[in-house]
């Protein structure tokens, strides 16, 4: 027994539980590749300061075998640490210190370059450029999963200009060396520096829910300043420009707060400090501790402020981590989080979500363990659901590739937000038997299925499409485990104008999109799926789902009222031209002369009538509609112009 | 769009042959006057309104000294800015325009013709001008005490209901009636009996009452045995609750012959009710008690002791619902009612039964009881009917 006993190697756990890191299943694993690629990518251009463009290709090899190449303008990866970066699991720069960041424990890509090599046994492929005067290198790299270190396969020094061009075609390695022209005839300008990973793994490529596709799509609504270039499996391209060329600001990298150190962490952060004292101890390696906050915690716990660091024990650290928790110590700086911003949360949800109505609210940062985080919440109102966006070509490219059985599952799981009742009332529309499998529908059925899911009116049936993010990633999986979900579940709409059932999420066309940035996000496993809900997060979720939320139910209210106006006066024209024609026949008026009369005293009436009360009976002032900043109404009828003039965003027609 | 031409048409066409009467140019100015404040309130920018009195107890009144319902000064203004008016308004101003258009072309039509003149379609919509007769009859009724006019005087008549057969003698438009020749159908009462269409003749009517039953089962039984001729009388019926046409009949015959009337109806509220509008007017049309009730019509039957004095069978009872007892309840308050301690007495006597006998209830003695035996009795104690 005792000679079994041996070392495990991280990598090698993580190859027995590639589903703790998201390679569940071959269409995860696509997505999850893609998304470390592309977050660590982003990652890099941000901090560099580099405005990111991005290159996703998955390229479709045989049956189940997927090569995926993603390519960034980054500031490239010097030569040594190349290997160790893609070939060697929990290696990265981001573990070890407090900065919001896209990745988080350097897992990700490392993790794919290992699930790749063991389904198809190739390995990764590395390009990275630090500038134009400078070889680029190129390696390929294989993880021993035993030892949890790079194993080199190859190594090419590309040299720089032309000659490295043509090396780089004699090695068949992919490259895009030109940024597309923005403009006719505009000179191409040269990707002068980056990195390209390429990844050969078994894997599923297949668009709806979960799939890379969406991915993609939320994050050029979260990353307004990203570029994205996109060729999916069956070469269709794919492309979502930036709307702005400014970086977000860069986070600040803080010290942890007292507040967020277990008493663990607390003895080994003492055991690695060089500082002499307990006091310079506290106040260097946290943050807002202060000499007079260090003399606090020292009075608390008995200790004198100038004892050695190194002489404190077990038990005196002890007494230090209480009397911590008992001093009160202010929150952590907040610049150190970089929310989206209201604005730019407005223009990413019109450019993409269709609707009438859109709101957007910032809370101000809180802290959660010592952490800072600041929620965000966008809403967009009236928009069509996915459903009734569909192509016909997309529709039958959807049906192919499903594994539903049932035409109901199929249409409930490739489209969000659509509940089974709408599903229901699709299929029947389409005259279609229920239990039909997607894959045996004729033209014909096709043809038919698509004008209902156009044409049905599923308004009423369609539940909320809600958005995740955790510092602009996109949260794809596990809704239900995730705080945001459960905080819009447990917010109450209804009073807000939307129906709701008990415990889920409301009905009608509206989609939310939360944001949570933080130097730490709580994720829920290391899959990175779900926001774990301490009970600041709820909190600040909850204010910000309210705060857009009441400017939802002031919108519709008056909307209501408008239309409730509209129907009073529609009632009264309906009925004027008959009255006037009977009159005139009396007594010989003039019939057109005495309708537009009576039309004029209709519309004074109906006005009059709207102002007096509202359905609470009291009296109601049009002009105090107050919705505040940032709330965007989009009304083809220019009955409320005068709401668009408090938009805070700059937003252009397209 | 062809129809409504014809209809434009018709009135000019017809308009210089046409010679209209006094009271209908009085109608057509009460109409114009109607059209003329509408053009008044839009010129003006007001929303038109109608005053039209109500037509509900709470402004009806028993005037006692004449023993008639008349109606108050209470009204209901409709408008046309009123979401729940606006419809009702429309109709009230297309049931002026059929009725003024009927009396330019000299025409007089059914209450359902006019319905059917009427309805149309309101055009954007899928909206019909009238969905039934039910919602252009009551505009009609509102025309009429809007105006202060009567149906005939809108050149409107409702479906003939009721029959009359004895010894009366009348020219109807024309064309000389014997009652007492009828054969077993009896003469039809018309809707219209005005005296411009209906004069009695004096000299040779001899009857000395009128005979008033419920339904036209009754009065078959009583024509078939010659009740009338017996007993010198007129026989008539209404069908259930009389139309204007019987009930103003029963009023002339009554005031212009002298006839006394006497009815003979059902043991139960609607009976009551039906004695109730013959005396003394109904609630709706409380504007033309004057012309139609009769406050000195007599109540022979059938009545809450019956049951016992006659010896019926206990299958002829009718059991009462809640209904019922509510009705019977709600007669013995109105006010013309409330003081007459008969009533009061057979009223509670009906409830005290629990059950409704029919008039038919008698055939189960015999079938020919009711004419030969009962109705002769009652009419031989004057001391037992009911005021």
């Amino acid at each position: 027994m005792a000679r079994s006993q041996r070392d495990i190697s991280v990598s090698e756990f993580f190859a027995k539980n590639r589903h703790l890191l998201g390679f569940d299943n071959p269409r995860k694993a696509l997505l999850t590749t893609v998304k470390e690629a592309v977050d660590n990518s982003l990652d890099a251009c941000e901090e560099a300061g580099i405005v990111p463009e991005i290159w996703v290709h998955i390229e479709h090899i045989k049956k189940d075998r997927y090569k995926v190449g993603i390519q960034d303008n980054g500031p490239g990866i010097v030569k040594k640490k190349i290997p160790l970066i893609f070939g060697k699991l929990l290696y990265g720069s981001k573990f070890h210190r407090l900065r919001m960041s896209r990745g988080q424990q350097g897992i990700g890509i490392s993790a794919a370059g290992m699930y790749g090599m063991l389904t198809t046994g190739k390995p990764v492929k590395i390009l990275s450029k630090t500038s134009v005067r400078k070889p680029a290198h190129y390696y390929e790299v294989q993880i021993n999963t035993q030892t949890n270190h790079p194993d080199i396969l190859k190594d090419i020094e590309i040299k720089p200009g032309e000659s490295g061009r043509k090396q780089l075609e004699k090695h068949g390695i992919e490259w895009v060396n030109y940024y597309e022209p923005h403009e006719e005839g505009a000179k191409q300008g040269e990707v002068r520096s980056g990195t390209r990973v390429t990844i050969e793994l078994e894997a599923k490529y297949q668009r709806g829910r979960g799939s890379v596709d969406e991915y993609l799509y939320q994050t050029a609504v979260a990353n307004p300043h990203v570029t994205l270039h996109y060729i999916d499996a069956e070469d269709n391209e794919t492309t979502y420009y930036r709307s702005t060329d400014e970086l977000p600001h860069e986070p600040k990298e803080i010290k942890p707060h007292p507040y967020g150190v277990e008493l663990g962490r607390l003895m080994t952060m003492m055991k690695a400090s060089q500082e002499p004292t307990v006091s310079s101890f506290l106040t260097n390696s946290f943050s807002r501790v202060s000499p007079a906050i260090a003399r606090k915690v020292c009075e608390k716990a008995n200790l004198s402020t100038r004892s050695t660091l190194k002489k404190i024990g077990r038990d005196q650290a002890d007494a230090m981590y209480h009397a911590i928790q008992e001093t009160k110590i202010s929150n952590p700086t907040t610049d150190c989080v970089v929310p989206i911003g209201e604005e730019l949360i407005l223009s990413g949800l019109y450019q993409v979500v269709p609707g009438e109505f859109y709101a957007a609210a910032t809370r101000p940062p809180n802290v959660y363990r010592g952490n800072p985080f600041q929620i965000e919440v966008g809403l967009a109102y009236g928009a069509d659901a996915p459903v009734q966006r569909i192509t016909e070509e997309l529709l039958k490219q959807l049906l192919e590739e499903t594994d539903t059985r049932t035409l109901r599952q199929f249409l409930i799981h490739t489209f969000n937000g659509l509940g089974s009742e709408s599903a229901d009332k699709i299929i029947k529309a389409a005259e279609i038997g229920t239990r039909v499998s997607p894959g045996k529908l004729k033209p014909k059925d096709i043809k038919r299925l698509l004008d209902a899911m156009q044409n049905v009116n599923i308004a009423e049936g369609q539940t909320m499409n809600v958005l995740r993010y955790a510092n602009r990633v996109p949260l794809q999986f596990k809704p239900t485990d995730c705080a945001i979900t459960q905080s819009i579940m447990q917010t109450n709409w209804r009073s807000y104008g939307l129906t709701q059932s008990r415990g889920s999420l409301p009905n009608g066309p509206v989609t939310v999109m939360v944001h949570i940035a933080s130097v730490w996000v709580p994720y829920t496993s290391e899959s990175k799926e779900a926001v774990a809900s301490y009970p600041q997060i709820q909190k600040e979720l909850r204010l910000a789902l309210q705060s857009v939320g009441r400017k939802l139910g002031m919108y519709l209210r008056k909307r209501l009222k408008v239309k409730q106006q509209g129907d009073r006066r529609n009632v009264f024209l309906r009925y004027l031209g008959e009255v006037a024609k009977a009159v005139s026949d009396i007594n010989d008026a003039d019939q057109s002369k005495l309708y537009d009369q009576l039309v004029e005293v209709a519309k004074r009436r109906t006005s009059d009538a709207d102002v007096k009360l509202d359905k609470h009976g009291r009296p109601v002032d049009d002009e105090e509609l107050e919705l505040g900043e940032n709330v965007l109404i989009v009304d083809p009828a220019e009955m409320e112009e005068e709401l668009l003039s408090m938009v805070g965003a700059e937003v252009t027609e397209e | 769009m062809a129809k409504k031409k014809t209809q434009r048409k018709a009135p000019s066409a017809s308009n210089d042959k046409v010679k209209l009467s006094a009271r209908d140019k009085r109608t057509i100015g009460e109409l114009k006057g109607l059209a003329d404040s509408v053009v008044a309130a839009a010129t003006r920018k007001r929303d038109p309104y109608l005053d039209i009195p109500s037509r509900t107890l709470s402004n009806v009144r028993f005037n006692k000294s004449k023993r008639i319902i008349e109606m108050g000064r209470g009204t209901n203004r409709r408008q046309l800015f009123d979401l729940s008016q606006a419809k009702a308004y429309m109709r009230t101003m297309l049931v002026a325009k059929g009725c003024n258009q009927l009396i330019l072309q000299g025409k007089n039509s059914s209450i359902r013709g006019l319905y059917y003149a009427l309805k149309g379609k309101i055009k954007p919509t899928n909206e019909h001008t009238f969905d039934e007769q039910s919602d252009c009859d009551p505009m009609i009724e509102d025309l009429e005490v809007l105006i202060n006019g009567l149906r005939e005087e809108l050149h409107l008549f409702a479906e003939k209901k009721g029959d009359m057969v004895g010894n009366v003698v009348l020219n109807d438009n024309g064309d000389e009636i014997d009652c007492s020749r009828m054969g077993s159908g009896g003469y039809g009462i018309p809707s219209i009996v005005e005296p411009e269409v209906i004069q009695f003749d004096r000299k040779k009517t001899t009857a000395k009452f009128v005979l008033h039953v419920e339904k036209g089962t009754v009065w078959q039984r009583f024509n078939e045995d010659k009740f009338w001729r017996e007993h010198n009388c007129i026989l008539t019926h209404g069908g259930g609750q009389p139309s204007r046409g019987v009930r103003r009949l029963l009023n002339r015959l009554h005031n212009e012959l002298k006839l006394p009337i006497y009815c003979v109806l059902d043991n139960d509220p609607w009976g009551y009710y039906i004695y109730s509008v013959i005396k003394q007017g109904s609630i709706n049309l409380a504007y033309e008690s004057r012309r139609m009730a009769v406050p000195g019509a007599k109540f022979l039957g059938l009545r809450a002791g019956d049951f016992e004095r006659c010896g019926l069978s206990d299958s002829v009872q009718i059991a009462m619902n809640d209904h019922d007892r509510k009705r019977a309840r709600q007669i013995a308050k109105y006010p013309w009612f409330e003081h007459k301690k008969p009533w009061q007495k057979e009223i509670q006597k009906m409830l005290d039964n629990d059950f409704k006998l029919e008039v038919e209830a008698l055939i189960s003695r015999d079938i020919s009881y009711v004419t030969e035996t009962y109705v002769p009795e009652r009419l031989a104690s004057p001391k037992d009917w009911l005021d």
